[in-house]
């Protein structure tokens, strides 16, 4: 995940002509940001010029020689970049009509000097943060426009494809009308208001003109592909093919009104009458032709004379030109064959590069940040407001449990704790490039970003959670923690990771708890050995962890037990059987199990490389338990069992050692006896 | 002399500036550097030169450094003939120079004990 590790610092640019103030500003801010500094708004203004992208923000003082404060902003927004760009006015100028002329100007905040080192930093990262959150919500935007002009685009083409090949014709045609219709409109906007038609109907009546031949669709085939020149009755019919398209869309009665339709309806209908009347099938004059269908007849007549026909070859692009603008090929509005010769070169370069491309861009370019408008800030305002309330209330419940909760963002490399989260760990709430952070790593350990990028590598869209209980060392102090994580991937193609969010909740007390009730469960109270179940349980483990180890089990009890306590007492038994305990555990090695299975009877399970001896081993450890306990002679009687193959269960170890115990027994007791096959498979009754 | 003493010195509020700026390090660095600023001769040689445009920001530039330093005397003169110089003429704005040579020059001076006992 490349794009958390990268850890990138945000840059600010400084503007201002007193080196000091300039130098006070990057002092405050250059150990999390990295600072450009301009002496004036000319420099500041050269700079931007040439590398604005790389500045997340820039701070602005207003009197400065050559340009001022005013000044800068005002080429800003000339460059386009105010909207992309925050600017931070640091002034002393508190003046009512100079911040209002500033904000009016786009300026985002204010700084007053003399400066804050902390509100001077708070509010660049706050600024920052914003920004950062309103970029992504853009291109959230813009890829649903981008999907749904998409699939609507690919429709219309669709349909348009199916006229063009029935017609016979590459399915180029369409897209040269298309793209031609779209350079002639905006110019035509550009030049004149004379026509109702804003920015915003461009694209629409671009992919309208892809229908202009959809009447085609009920023209005779025979008629549609003859080679050679029509009769008079035939090209009637052919005729009919624009009041047919307008039948057709006008039939469409649930979308006769949505512009798409009506525009189409004009360019079907109208895109073969002539400006000096002559045209059909209405016979319409000069404006009364609708503008669509006047652009769109240009164009397919520009397209016409440049496409090799069954009747004709193909013409150059000049020569069509030439053709169009000395009337020879149709009669058009003067104003729009105006726009065709300014827009001629970029007409001609359709046909040799692809265009069409930058224009969908475009488009979706301009239909998004109309969206996202500034001057709909109100709503977002609002949103904000919200937002900040559910984050109030989220803070108020965490407060309770007392988690840490944390959200990151990798576009702005930004990790924001809650209060008690940043308390806790002894950070600031906010901490801009958290990879490189000084306490975070003092806290956290020097590789803790690195590691959670590899934890955060194995999520995926499709699981995007992490959970998982784990000790940390938060405070110095190992303990246990439940870490929960969220991952939220963009929605691109090939999705990355853009931020995290997640909680880290204390649950050291419960992990003990349980750790406590589960050691009480497989424990012997009186011993503290392990018990039956315990022993079973640790062994089976071994089996499974580490089968190449080598296992034998030991039973064995106490020799004449019941004398003891009848002779003693019970408190003396009680003594008998922790005294051999403490025996047993100083007897065996620390990978051995040790058990009181029963009254007073215990088992070992030896746990060896396999170039030990496991007779001498036994032997030592028999030796150990045997000796007095004040006056009781304690011996025990015992039966050992190897495991030969791995496949050998804990009750069947367990079942040969006590058939070998029963043979010490029966050989007079005090000794030990490995079990062999002769022995049987049954304790003999 | 410590640095607090300096700013007594110089007619500065030291308690104002150590809470904005947070460190006495940086504090320090940029009192050391306030002599080698040339805004001050810029105003002189503008108002020498009739220059208004010039010595308002030259003022302003002043007024705004005294105000990060919290060099309150200086500070305080640099602002009224700033606002004099503000409208684009010099008329009647001599008087106010007298009083900004004086808060300029005693401040330069407490810099340069203060430096010499560094």
């Amino acid at each position: 995940m490349p794009n958390v590790q990268k850890g990138r610092r945000e840059r600010i640019l400084v503007v201002d002509d007193s080196e000091m103030n300039r130098s006070i500003l990057a002092d405050m801010l250059s150990e999390k940001f990295d600072v450009t500094e301009a002496e004036d708004g000319e420099a500041a203004l050269e700079i931007l010029s040439q590398q604005a992208h790389v500045f997340s923000l820039v701070l602005l003082d207003i009197v400065m020689p050559r340009k001022d404060g005013f000044e800068v902003l005002t080429e800003m927004n000339r460059m386009g970049l105010i909207e992309e760009l925050p600017v931070i006015m640091v002034s002393a100028e508190t003046a009512s009509a100079q911040t209002e002329r500033a904000y009016e100007l786009g300026a985002t905040d204010f700084i007053k000097r003399p400066f804050d080192a902390s509100i001077v930093y708070r509010r660049v990262l706050n600024t920052i943060f914003l920004y950062a959150k309103q970029r992504k919500l853009m291109s959230v935007i813009e890829q649903q426009i981008d999907e749904k002009e998409q699939n609507s685009s690919m429709m219309v083409d669709i349909l348009s494809h199916i006229v063009e090949f029935r017609n016979g014709e590459s399915g180029l045609h369409i897209l040269h009308v298309r793209t031609i219709t779209d350079f002639l409109l905006r110019k035509l906007i550009k030049k004149t208001n004379s026509y109702s038609i804003a920015e915003a109907d461009v694209p629409v009546i671009s992919l309208a003109s892809a229908l202009h031949d959809i009447g085609k669709i009920g023209i005779d085939d025979k008629i549609l592909n003859k080679p050679g020149r029509l009769t008079d009755e035939e090209f009637a019919e052919m005729k009919s093919h624009s009041v047919i398209g307008a039948n057709m869309l006008q039939s469409l009665s649930a979308h006769k009104d949505k512009p798409l339709v009506r525009y189409a309806y004009e360019i079907c209908r109208w895109h073969h009458e002539r400006w000096d009347g002559r045209g059909y099938p209405d016979g319409l004059r000069g404006d009364s032709i609708p503008i669509s269908a006047q652009i769109v007849a240009l164009a397919d007549v520009y397209d016409a004379l440049t496409s090799e026909r069954v009747y004709k070859p193909a013409f150059s692009a000049e020569k069509a030109k030439d053709m169009i603008l000395n009337g020879e090929c149709g009669a058009f509005n003067p104003l729009l064959l105006d726009c065709f010769a300014e827009e001629f070169d970029n007409i001609r370069a359709i046909f040799t590069g692809s265009l069409s491309e930058n224009i969908t861009r475009r488009e979706v370019r301009n239909l998004a940040s109309a969206a996202i408008d500034p001057k709909s800030v109100t709503a977002s305002e609002r949103t904000l407001k919200l937002l900040d309330y559910e984050r109030m209330k989220y803070n108020f419940y965490a407060q309770l449990t007392e988690e840490i909760q944390f959200e990151y963002d990798v576009e702005s490399d930004l990790l924001r704790l809650n209060p008690i989260g940043a308390a806790k760990l002894g950070v600031e709430s906010e901490i801009v490039s958290p990879a490189s952070d000084a306490m975070l790593q003092k806290q956290l350990g020097d590789k803790w970003f690195s590691s959670l990028g590899e934890v955060l590598n194995k999520t995926s869209p499709e699981t995007p959670e992490y959970r998982r209980e784990c000790q940390l060392a938060i405070n110095g102090e190992m303990r246990w923690y439940s870490v929960i994580m969220r991952v939220i991937w963009t929605e691109e193609a090939d999705p990355t990771i853009a931020s995290v969010i997640g909680k880290i909740v204390d649950v050291n007390s419960t992990h003990v708890a349980m750790n406590r009730l589960k050691e009480k469960s497989i424990r012997d109270p009186l011993t503290g050995l392990l018990n039956r179940e315990g022993v079973k349980e640790e062994l089976e483990h071994k089996f499974d962890n580490f089968p190449q180890r080598k296992y034998a089990v030991a039973t064995f009890d106490i020799d004449r037990f019941k004398s003891a306590n009848d002779e003693y007492g019970h408190l003396f038994g009680d003594k008998v059987l922790q005294e051999l305990s403490e025996r047993l555990l100083h007897g065996t090695r620390v990978h051995d199990l040790c058990a009181r299975i029963g009254g007073d009877e215990f088992l070992i399970v030896f746990d060896y490389d396999a170039e030990y001896d496991i007779a001498s081993i036994v032997a030592r450890v028999y030796k150990a338990l045997c000796g007095k306990v004040d006056d009781f002679d304690l011996t025990v009687s015992m039966g050992v069992a190897e495991m030969t193959c791995c496949s050998q269960k804990f009750s069947e170890l367990y079942k040969k050692a006590d058939i070998a115990l029963y043979v010490s027994k029966n050989n007079g007791k005090h000794t030990y006896t490995f079990y062999n096959d002769s022995m049987g498979d049954s304790v003999p009754q | 002399m410590t640095l607090q003493q300096c700013y007594e010195a110089l007619g500065g509020d030291y308690n104002d500036v150590i809470g904005r700026l947070k460190s006495e390090r940086l504090v320090q660095k940029f009192v050391l550097k306030f002599p080698d600023d040339g805004s001050y001769k810029l105003l002189l040689q503008s108002l020498e030169e009739g220059n208004a445009q010039e010595a308002f920001r030259a003022a302003h530039t002043i007024k705004g450094m005294c105000q990060n330093l919290a060099f309150t005397a200086l500070g305080q003169s640099a602002a009224a003939l700033t606002e004099c110089l503000r409208g684009g003429s010099l008329d009647g704005c001599k008087q106010y120079l007298p009083q900004v040579q004086a808060d300029y020059e005693r401040t330069v001076t407490s810099i340069a004990e203060y430096s010499r006992t560094l």
